[in-house]
């Protein structure tokens, strides 16, 4: 009973956490190349609270998933692709 | 100085002529790049400090006219970039100063060099102009153009496969104006490109990019 008690919370603790990771698709201009999109992967990889991304050259789409409970603001996602060398058309959010 | 009076504006990047190989990558980046042609071997390695700046070394032994080595570091700018909903336009340039060494002469030399080329995922071009003054050795100004297309628009995990065509200008090369039907393939971070030339030269190129 103990062993149940402590997995069913485990689990209402780990489906918590993940309802809190953010899904950010980011459409970008300028992606032609896989050099572009190494670029922009490096970039987000560096920051703390990203997780994964994928970068969809024939969709021009940038999906950056974030880590539970952390954020990435559309300012900072903004910031970042231009550093990168490219420019940010639109950013959508979903979980 | 016949090829100064020329006095064209001057783009490109120092040493690449590979079209892809731009002279900054992304900040923190290092490209190291390496070409073989009928003009010489060049190898080059850049480090990319902000989204508009990289440092790098320049280094070419140079064949079919004067033999002799070119060396020193560069500085390279993005000067303009556009970015489109399906290309980029590009303008970068690249400039260095250091040696050029011709047998047991040394002498101080300069270079500047501009890129701009229009890419999308299928189609390829760029013109890049170079003028370099290495006082009694050498001084003189080259072109280069490239047009290019890829046959399917790879994916980020696809290697690309792109056919290409290059026209060189070099008036100071034995073989003045040189046409390179070229091959190149890239994945990731990895370029290798392949060609004969119409000076009977086989041309070889690679980059990496960590």
């Amino acid at each position: 009973m103990k062993k149940i008690i402590i997995i069913t919370a485990m689990i209402i603790t780990m489906a918590s956490s993940a309802a809190f990771a953010d899904t950010i698709k980011v459409s970008v201009n300028g992606l032609v190349c896989a050099f572009c999109a190494t670029g922009i992967e490096k970039t987000f990889k560096k920051q703390s609270a990203v997780d994964q991304v994928n970068v969809d050259l024939d969709n021009k789409l940038v999906t950056i998933n974030t880590k539970p409970d952390q954020k990435l603001d559309d300012g900072t996602i903004t910031k970042l692709i231009n550093d990168a060398g490219y420019q940010v058309t639109n950013i959508a959010r979903g979980k | 100085m016949r090829c100064l009076k020329l006095a064209i504006p001057a783009l490109i990047l120092t040493t690449s002529t590979i079209a892809e190989a731009k002279p900054i990558s992304y900040v923190d980046g290092i490209m190291v790049m390496q070409e073989n042609d009928e003009t010489g071997h060049t190898i080059t390695a850049d480090y990319t400090i902000t989204p508009n700046y990289a440092i790098g070394w320049y280094s070419k032994e140079e064949e079919n006219g004067k033999r002799f080595s070119e060396h020193g570091p560069e500085f390279n700018s993005l000067i303009k970039r556009w970015n489109l909903p399906d290309g980029q336009v590009n303008i970068f340039n690249s400039t260095g100063a250091g040696v050029a060494i011709d047998g047991s002469r040394n002498r101080g030399m300069a270079w500047t060099d501009f890129l701009a080329d229009y890419e999308t995922r299928r189609i390829f071009t760029s013109y890049e102009i170079k003028a370099m003054y290495a006082d009694s050795i050498e001084s003189s100004i080259w072109q280069r153009a490239r047009v290019g297309f890829a046959p399917y628009a790879a994916n980020y995990n696809d290697v690309a496969t792109w056919f290409m065509l290059q026209v060189d200008d070099h008036p100071n090369k034995n073989d003045k104006v040189v046409v390179t039907p070229i091959v190149r393939f890239f994945y990731k971070t990895s370029l290798l490109e392949a060609g004969y030339s119409s000076a009977n030269t086989l041309m070889f190129n690679w980059e990496l990019q960590f």
